[in-house]
């Protein structure tokens, strides 16, 4: 019979992942197993190059911190272990030797597992194998683990393992395609098409390379209406070139092809280009119907919205398909892009509204060409839960005479669409970094003076106003504006660039990796967050700042968003891929993080209380912040910040 | 006056034999191939200890039996909760109305324990401890029952040396004005040194909160006289 010590223990693990994952007479025979270490402050668990013990850790009460040893024998701090915990699992998986130096910083009581036992259940518990398989593996461990914990949440007892990943699968079921020759007549075409019960059909050429499409709607316009006769070739009607896909190309993939193109039809081909053959179609129809709610019609809707308070609901109806893809833990580049083009949809509308506000109230036309630009999160792409709207205003030069009414006139237009956005749900900006500001609405010679003086006047100011408008991007508008301004940073940083990158960099240092805990987290000490974790300032904004400041200095400044940056910064930069990546990784995992938290909390996600996440949550949280920490260590090396610090 | 003494010698020597030969076979084991002695010099964390505590059918050493007795073991820093040693006697007849079923909450004769009978608990206990040092709170009181149970099994009392958790925490911190005496109860060092104080009063229980404070007065002892601790330092 189970003791009552025994139950104590089994009570403190239930909870903790992977143990979590036992039934309850097994994890009652490890807990019957377990050893209880006690650990003065300042002892040592265990040293690098030790044998593994049969045993791993879990503390039940204390901090334990991991070291590891440079070439100099100094300690690096690596993690901090706090209570329920799990430590030295390496020796349960493979046998290799410890790695790090594990030392008590406070008094401390640790469950010692012993692996023996251990190792007997793992096959009966493919969870806990997963789960360990994860939390041990190398640079994919974040999104991994989350998969792991995610899956827990939603199986059933049925043992099915395959969480719903439909927009993630190969859209290995597209339609078997329909063909003709581009010197069949269009009448043959219109017969196969009518036979099939198909809306389209693809023009190959002799090779079956797809040459191009025609779709009823190409019949309607042009045959129907007797413009072109029925017994010509398809040839003068088809549409051309057509969209390509490759054969393991996702729903999601699909999906962001046909936002961005405007196509309703995508061509599968053997390779992904139309220089191979054609294996398969998908319209937009065949993805309505593989997934229900379709972000295109959020988006159509929007672009036929009539007002403010309607515009506000169908972002509500986006946060529902947000949550959605959270659930299915669709690829966060996949979200983001999806959300991003809701997001600009409803800031274009707002912008027309404001436009025809304007006209209601007789100002007329726009006086010169001006862009939108949105700023921070939203210029990046990556915003997912509505936040404080950050957006300014450039026009092109006109003469100083007209100056100060075309300004007058888009400061006027910039607060109809500010208004407009708050309505929304978009909240005014604390710090006024909106359009309807008189110092973020200027035409494109003063922006550049603007931009230069944030480049060479290095306040704390100026980098944070840099850390925000660096980030631009024009969302409506003649669309050539934002270019102007990006060729003029260029062309400045190519004198003054050092100095200014060197300050970037450092501006990316200021929130220091949040090692130093207090149970797990750096928290707020004070005022209204105290005892909340910023993730946006601890973990999110240090990722951003850095990936900023490197593309920046790579010159590639058509790259806005943060996940992208990185990704240019792999493959410009082969040796630190592993860094970026990871970076990278740990980004998805923040913005998966802070967009759950928001939504369960209807707040913006970004203050988060340590006892409010789930273990695993917390696990993969802090396991982030290794990337945060490297990126920063690259940045104090290549902008060589220690001798400025 | 020398002549006396041999004599005197003579007859406790016979008295011990004939007690030496009425011993049951688990207490002659016991006495004869155990060392219970270590050398002061021994390094404290390579001496094997047995943390134990007993429920009781009262506070008479005379009188009373005991009910249940728990016993843990302790290697260098850690507690094997895989060595665990627990045993329940019955009832015996007379004390079903004890006040102390009170404190323990073992209901007498329960059919939620299985239970032995005395000469076998003290066989395996005799087993279980070796020449284990025998670490307790209020120590004393155990092992007094212990040894009274022995004697009316016709075996010698415990061998082992003994250390009282109590004493240990008046050492480290004597009482006075600021720390009365009753403050060295299990629950008051418990609540000191901060060990949780649930599974209070079942053998088991009382065993791994003793283990846990034991550890920690121990590493405080270890800062106070500046060195490894040795046997001798106890």
């Amino acid at each position: 019979m189970p003791n009552q010590i025994t139950y104590r223990v089994y009570d403190f693990l239930k909870d903790i992942a992977p143990f979590s994952y036992l039934d309850q007479e097994s994890l009652l025979r490890v807990a019957s197993r377990v050893e209880v270490r006690y650990q003065p402050p300042g002892t040592v668990v265990f040293r690098p190059g030790e044998p593994p013990r049969d045993r791993f850790f879990v503390v039940k009460e204390g901090i334990i911190e991991l070291y590891s040893e440079d070439a100099d024998g100094q300690e690096m701090l690596v993690e901090r272990c706090g209570e329920r915990d799990i430590f030295g699992i390496r020796p349960l998986l493979a046998e290799d030797t410890y790695v790090f130096l594990a030392r008590a910083v406070e008094e401390s009581l640790l469950y010692a597992i012993n692996s023996e036992g251990f190792r007997d259940i793992i096959p009966h518990h493919p969870r806990v194998l997963e789960y360990l398989a994860t939390s041990m593996a190398g640079s994919s461990r974040y999104n991994l683990e989350y998969r792991a914990a995610r899956r827990q949440k939603t199986d059933d007892d049925n043992g099915q393992l395959e969480p719903d990943l439909l927009p993630l699968q190969s859209l290995h079921r597209s339609r078997e395609p329909v063909v003709c020759q581009a010197n069949e007549t269009i009448m043959e075409a219109a017969r196969r098409m009518t036979d099939h019960g198909i809306g389209s059909i693809l023009v190959v050429n002799e090779e079956h390379h797809p040459i191009g499409i025609v779709t009823d709607r190409d019949l309607r316009r042009c045959v129907a209406t007797g413009v072109v006769s029925r017994k010509l070739p398809v040839l003068t009607i088809m549409s051309s070139p057509v969209a390509c896909i490759p054969v393991d190309a996702t729903v999601a993939d699909v999906q962001i092809r046909m936002l961005k193109t405007g196509y309703h039809h995508l061509v599968q081909t053997e390779d992904g280009t139309d220089k191979s053959r054609v294996t398969g179609i998908v319209s937009e129809h065949d993805l309505l119907l593989l997934q229900g709610n379709n972000p295109a019609v959020v988006i159509q809707e929007i672009g036929s919205a009539r007002s403010a308070g309607y515009l506000r609901e169908l972002r509500d109806r986006a946060e529902r398909l947000l949550s959605g893809y959270l659930e299915k833990e669709v690829a966060i580049g996949y979200i983001t892009a999806v959300m991003t083009q809701i997001n600009d949809e409803i800031i274009r509308k707002c912008i027309k509204l404001g436009l025809a506000r304007m006209q209601a109230d007789g100002h007329g036309n726009p006086p010169a060409l001006f862009d939108w630009l949105t700023l921070g999160s939203q210029g990046r792409g990556e915003q997912l839960l509505r936040t404080d709207q950050d957006n300014a205003l450039i026009f092109e030069d006109v003469s100083p005479s007209r100056y100060n009414s075309t300004k007058d006139y888009f400061l006027k237009l910039a607060d109809y669409v500010t208004e407009f956005l708050n309505e929304v749900g978009y909240h005014y900006c604390d710090g006024d970094m909106m359009a309807s500001n008189p110092k973020w609405c200027l035409s494109v010679s003063r922006w550049k003076d603007q931009f230069s003086e944030w480049m060479h006047e290095n306040t704390a100011e100026n980098l944070l106003n840099t850390s925000i408008f660096f980030d631009y991007r024009g969302v409506w508008g003649d669309g050539t504006l934002p270019d102007k301004l990006t060729t003029h940073i260029f062309s400045e940083m190519g004198g003054q660039s050092t100095r200014f990158q060197a300050s970037l960099a450092m501006a990316a240092l200021q929130n220091p990796s949040p090692l130093t805990f207090f149970r797990n987290f750096v928290v707020e000490r004070s005022g209204e967050h105290k005892d909340q974790f910023d993730l946006k300032a601890r973990a999110m904004r240090p990722l951003t700042d850095a990936a900023r400041v490197l593309i920046l200095q790579a010159q590639q400044g058509n790259i806005n968003n943060t996940l992208r940056r990185y990704e240019a910064l792999a493959k410009l930069e082969p040796q630190n891929a592993r860094v970026y990546e990871e970076a990278a990784e740990a980004y998805e995992l923040l913005i998966r993080l802070r967009a759950e938290l928001g939504l369960k909390r209807g707040d913006n996600g970004r203050f988060v209380r340590p006892e409010e996440l789930t273990q695993v949550q917390r696990l993969l949280l802090r396991n982030s912040f290794n990337p945060v920490k490297e990126i920063q260590q690259l940045l104090e090396i290549r902008f060589q910040l220690t001798f400025l610090r | 006056m020398e002549r006396l003494r041999r004599w005197w010698d003579t007859l406790t020597e016979r008295g011990a034999k004939q007690e030496k030969a009425a011993w049951p076979e688990y207490y002659r084991r016991y006495d004869s191939e155990v060392q219970h002695e270590f050398p002061p010099d021994r390094l404290l964390r390579e001496v094997p200890v047995v943390i134990l505590d007993t429920e009781t059918t009262g506070l008479d050493v005379r009188q009373d039996r005991i009910l249940s007795l728990g016993a843990l073991k302790v290697y260098g820093n850690s507690i094997n909760l895989g060595e665990k040693f627990e045993a329940y006697l019955p009832t015996p007849p007379g004390f079903e109305h004890s006040e102390a079923v009170a404190i323990h909450g073992i209901i007498p004769n329960s059919l939620r324990y299985s239970y032995v009978d005395e000469p076998t608990l003290l066989s395996d206990l005799l087993t279980y401890l070796g020449g284990s040092l025998i670490v307790g709170h209020h120590i004393g009181f155990d092992v007094a029952m212990l040894n009274q149970t022995l004697q009316r099994h016709g075996a010698g009392p415990l061998r082992n040396r003994v250390i009282d958790t109590a004493d240990l925490a008046r050492r480290l911190r004597p009482s006075g004005y600021w720390t009365p005496d009753h403050d060295f109860s299990l629950d008051a060092l418990a609540r000191r040194y901060r060990i949780p104080l649930s599974d209070r009063h079942t053998s088991l229980g009382d065993c791994y909160i003793t283990g846990v404070l034991w550890l920690k007065l121990l590493s405080r002892l270890a800062v106070r006289v500046g060195h490894d601790l040795r046997v001798q330092d106890l």
